[in-house]
């Protein structure tokens, strides 16, 4: 029988903090639900509770005791096990071997035992066999596995270490219906045996169906604890969202006078990732991609962008059809995409800021020849619009705060201005001062006649700048948000509701 | 800990300022082995010679031009075919020649054809089929090799034409001969192209971060199968002038450049990463190199010796930049 009690937890990342006052009070034989918003702190709090992350603040009470949890060791020592929502399996070892990977069986010192290895994880194994699907076996190694099929992996995983105490950080966000409705079943059975545990989910139905008590946590602090019984999901969302904002309309921004002439229309899409989504970009308007991370929305941009393949609907600027097969092909048809993964899709690194700005203009001017001179002052203007602090335009661009890169990046598409801007989580780690900096830009380009696609995983950020917000849960559009509509409730409910 | 950390820090910031000029620490290394060769040997410094080693170096540059674009495109870029492709082309030219200078120019373009064919089937394998460049180039090295044996079936054949060899030994202009003005030519090309042309641009961007540039609408794939190419057709004019170097070809005559190649441009401040550097730094590793490498026969020490040298310089090098990057981190 375990009990454990967190009080207090605190853990800031430099001047960010992750979490400021993180309660939660798990019970043996509950299934306890924690939820929060995109970066509220609920996935830190369980790693503080599975010793991968060190609290400046608060302590760890065990069944009455002070612990002090140091790391994954120290926690399975206390009967801890935690099932990680960043999937940590070995992707070239066998199904069995990943599944007792934290406490291999050993013989003679150091040798594993391959047949005490088959028994163990034979029966755990046998209790999903039937819904696991094709090509699941105890003895295929993980990367040949499905998405869904690895998280059952990471479940068995969790499940392997008989820990008193199991946390589950999103088991279910891959699973189809009768892989979550057996795996409720064995989460059942472990409650009768009185285990405690921790469930993350976003999904509302779930939470309610498996829920004995649901704690809510918003901008890192524990807000609410209460047993699911006694209360419903309109209840949880407004604990969620907090009473002040839940129902008032984030002061719409300057609207603009004509967001008519369509200059992006996208009908029907499919892919991997998203499937029937449509929707049209007017002239000067700022359309926002709202709901919980990874919903699709940025497959969709980068579909539309020719970087991400699609296998049905049509894409249409201007009216024309353009179904860009490659990001040179979109960008000749005059669409623009900014990636938040900067490292990865946008700076290229070492490589002066000069060479950063200019090859959009390059692409689209079809050139041969480059003149560092002409290049320079061609690429001053935008630089100067965005207000990006640099000493010379040959420094490399990494050499500057992750807000100028960003503005470097930005920079590159408006020398030639494109005509559809995609903004792919655009602002996700910069500082607020080019936050700022960007949205005014942004802004002002919709009122030129720039079309905008504005994807943020900020929910204020969206409320404050999207003129209209489709809301995507599972790939799907479930709801769009516009005028008095655009509150945080209503983006929540849409984003947490079963799709 | 602050107390230890002071010496080391300034050291390392004086390392840091030294590896951040390669060219300069090339042409200060160049003069100091001059002096080493003259006092070890008097007349290793003598005009003549000097001309000599130049044009060793000259043989030398022009496939390390090649292996310098590829290693800039990044992802693990690197040819090890070039090799093959020397001895390839010295025998190719060799027979289409055969001694006449009536058949220099068909020669010429025998050797750009095939070295340019073998680079776009290393471009090929490594782009559309992403075969590892190292692998890829090493398998064209034993296919190049293979072949070199069944096209001479053992006997030595071809003639270099004598105009061949009058361009690459005799004073052409200046008292230089033709092969250091087409290196110098090489060179001013070389520059132009990264430095004033989109493709230049191109080849850094690929060479930093691949997945960035092609999100910037860069033809990846098409740009690094124009490097491999051009690796080829480098390898291959190194090879025919390398014919008229030495009169006639024999088997596997170009297999001496594979490592050293790699070295100058290392030597000459690319890193094996890509995405930085140049090749007026790339001519100055292969002086260098051809100094070392004269000095090592100097001292007497035989071709096995030397091949250690170089691994060893190689990987010496590496350590040296390897600091440098985590000092810069």
């Amino acid at each position: 029988m375990s009990e454990l009690i967190v009080r207090g937890a605190r853990k800031a990342y430099g001047a960010t903090v992750a979490l400021s006052r993180g309660d939660l009070h798990l019970k043996p034989g509950e299934v306890h639900v924690l939820i929060g918003s995109n970066g509220s702190g609920k996935s830190t709090l369980c790693k503080i509770v599975a010793g991968s992350v060190k609290p400046d603040a608060g302590e760890v009470l065990l069944d009455g005791k002070p612990v002090t949890i140091d790391g994954p060791r120290a926690a399975r020592a206390l009967g801890i096990g935690i099932f990680y929502q960043e999937l940590s399996l070995a992707a070239r070892r066998t199904v069995a071997e990943n599944i007792l990977l934290p406490a291999m069986p050993v013989k003679g010192g150091i040798f594993v035992d391959r047949t005490e290895l088959e028994e163990r994880t034979a029966r755990i194994i046998a209790e999903f066999q039937d819904v696991a699907g094709e090509g699941f076996a105890a003895d295929v190694t993980v990367d040949r596995l499905r998405a869904d099929q690895r998280q059952l992996v990471e479940i068995m995983k969790a499940l392997a270490t008989d820990a008193p105490i199991l946390i589950f950080d999103e088991p279910t966000s891959a699973l189809d219906r009768a892989q979550v409705d057996r795996f409720f079943e064995i989460l059942r059975r472990l409650k009768q045996e009185g285990r405690a545990m921790v469930f993350i989910s976003h999904r509302m139905d779930e939470i309610f169906s498996i829920g004995d008590r649901v704690t809510v946590i918003r901008d890192g602090a524990t807000v609410a604890s209460s047993a699911i019984a006694e209360t419903n999901a309109d209840e949880v969302i407004r604990q969620m969202v907090g009473e002040r904002e839940a129902l008032s309309a984030e002061s719409k921004p300057p609207v603009p006078a004509a967001a008519g002439e369509p200059m992006l229309s996208v009908a029907n899409l499919n892919g991997a990732g998203f499937r029937d989504v449509s929707f049209t970009v007017g002239k000067g308007e700022i359309l926002g991609f709202g709901g919980l991370h990874g919903q699709g929305q940025s497959s969709v941009l980068r579909a539309i962008f020719g970087a991400l393949a699609h296998n049905a609907g049509t894409i249409e600027v201007h009216g024309k059809a353009c179904a860009a097969r490659s990001p040179a092909e979109a960008i000749r048809n005059g669409i623009a995409y900014v990636s938040g993964d900067r490292g990865r899709d946008g700076t290229l690194t070492g490589r002066p800021i000069l060479e950063n700005v200019t090859p959009i203009h390059f692409l689209r001017n079809r050139s041969h020849l480059a003149r560092p001179g002409a290049l320079a002052t061609l690429a001053d203007g935008p630089l100067k619009a965005l207000k990006t602090k640099f000493q010379d335009i040959g420094q490399p661009v990494n050499s500057l705060s992750g807000g100028n890169q960003q503005k470097v990046v930005i920079a590159r598409w408006l020398i030639d201005r494109p005509a559809i801007l995609l903004l792919d989580d655009p602002t996700k780690g910069i500082d607020l001062a080019a936050k700022s900096d960007l949205f005014q830009l942004i802004r002002s380009l919709a009122a030129e006649g720039m079309g905008i696609a504005l994807y943020s995983s900020e929910d204020a950020e969206l409320l404050a700048n999207a003129d209209r917000i489709l809301v995507f849960n599972s790939g799907v559009v479930t709801r769009e948000l516009q005028g008095e509509d655009r509150t945080r409730y209503n983006l929540y409910h849409a984003a947490y509701e079963a799709a | 800990m602050s107390t230890d950390a002071l010496p080391s820090k300034s050291g390392g910031n004086a390392a840091l300022a030294f590896a951040k000029k390669p060219l300069v620490v090339a042409l200060i290394l160049i003069v100091l082995l001059l002096a080493v060769g003259e006092w070890l040997s008097p007349g290793f410094a003598s005009p003549g010679q000097v001309l000599r080693l130049l044009i060793v170096a000259a043989l030398l540059g022009i496939v390390a031009a090649g292996q310098n674009l590829v290693i800039l495109g990044g992802r693990e870029g690197i040819d090890l075919s070039v090799g093959g492709i020397v001895s390839l082309a010295a025998i190719l030219a060799g027979n289409v020649m055969n001694g006449a200078d009536s058949g220099i120019l068909p020669a010429i373009l025998v050797c750009i054809v095939v070295g340019g064919l073998f680079g776009l089937i290393n471009g090929v394998g490594v782009t559309l089929l992403r075969i590892p460049p190292l692998v890829m180039t090493l398998g064209m090295l034993g296919v190049l090799q293979g072949l070199l044996v069944v096209i001479r079936n053992g006997i030595p054949s071809g003639r270099a034409a004598p105009g061949l060899s009058d361009f690459v030994v005799k004073p052409f202009l200046l008292g230089l001969p033709g092969i250091i003005w087409l290196w110098l030519l090489i060179g001013l090309a070389m520059a132009f192209l990264l430095r004033r042309t989109v493709f230049g641009y191109r080849v850094y961007a690929i060479g930093s971060n691949e997945q960035a540039a092609f999100m910037a609408g860069v033809p990846v794939k098409t740009i690094r199968v124009a490097l491999f190419m051009l690796s080829g057709v480098f390898a291959a004019i190194a090879g025919m002038c390398l014919l008229g170097y030495s009169g006639s070809s024999f088997a596997n005559v170009g297999e001496q450049y594979m490592l050293p190649s790699i070295i100058a441009v290392v030597l000459g401040g690319t890193p094996l990463s890509g995405g930085k550097g140049g090749y007026t730094g790339t001519m100055a590793g292969a002086v260098l190199l051809v100094l070392l490498q004269s000095i090592l026969t100097t001292v007497h020490i035989d071709e096995a010796g030397r091949q250690m040298v170089f691994g060893a310089t190689l990987v010496a090098l590496m350590l040296f930049y390897g600091r440098a990057k985590a000092m810069r981190g």
